[in-house]
């Protein structure tokens, strides 16, 4: 007999895979954001933007199957903010911090996508 | 329906996926009603005929934010004295210190399990009426 749970188990299944197909896009939407902020890093809308985008990533990676997505994305988003402080207190930090923090997603993106079922199988 | 029993959740969050398991959690596994809405306008619009028991808000939402959410639907009569539980994954203690300010009962954090929502939030409510107020922090 199928039980509630086992109805809410499938479906988070299933958001689960097109989370995850979803990511490459999500990726190079963060790449674009992270490219475009660097480019005018005090322009609060490129931030608020571009974080919102993070902070998304790291609440849903680990609720759809993905722990290693929430923490790149959590360290993602402690470099912006830092990079933001020192942009506003003058001395912004080196940019490589943030672009390693993005490549160490990009790596969770991939190890994320060579572990799931096709989405729409 | 005895007060004892928690029934009606308004449930705001701008995530559409996090949304749906989560609203599917709490109706099909937790037997609960949820009034979901997308943003502090649906729920402002679905706010007065729901007439919600408890409110459970995501707090990183664009444009109008959890708490800003919270404090508009305070204003209403039909959610001024509900107990409002924060999701979110900002929980340093500057953040918490808002939460308590603007009288968070509870705080779940993210990433959460899904499956195990239903049972979280009976606990929560539970402490709710047994007036162990302010748990934020």
């Amino acid at each position: 007999m199928t039980t509630p749970d086992d109805i809410v188990a499938v479906e988070l299944a299933r958001l689960s895979a097109d989370f995850v197909a979803r990511l490459p896009e999500e990726l190079q939407a963060v790449q674009d954001g992270v490219s475009a902020w660097l480019d005018a890093p005090r322009d609060p809308q490129r931030f608020e933007i571009l974080s919102h985008r993070v902070h998304q990533l790291k609440g849903s990676g680990s609720t759809f199957g993905c722990p290693g997505i929430s923490r790149a994305a959590r360290t993602l988003e402690q470099r912006l903010g830092a990079y933001r402080r020192g942009v506003d207190a003058g001395q912004p930090p080196a940019a490589e911090d943030v672009e390693s923090a993005v490549q160490r997603l990009q790596n969770e993106v991939l190890r994320a996508q060579s572990r799931a079922p096709e989405a729409n199988e | 329906m005895g007060r004892d029993t928690l029934h009606r959740i308004l449930y705001v969050e701008d995530d559409a996926d996090i949304r749906k398991i989560v609203s599917m959690s709490l109706e099909m596994v937790g037997d609960y009603t949820v009034a979901s809405c997308g943003s502090c306008a649906e729920a402002l619009q679905a706010v007065d005929d729901f007439d919600p028991e408890l409110l459970l808000l995501d707090v990183m939402m664009p444009d109008v934010d959890g708490p800003a959410t919270l404090r508009e639907l305070r204003k209403r009569k039909s959610a001024a004295d509900a107990p409002a539980v924060f999701i979110t994954a900002k929980v340093q203690s500057a953040d918490m210190a808002q939460y308590r300010r603007l009288g968070v009962f509870d705080v779940i954090v993210k990433p959460f399990d899904a499956m195990a929502l239903p049972d979280r939030i009976g606990q929560i409510w539970q402490q709710y009426l047994s007036g162990e107020y302010d748990h934020a922090g």
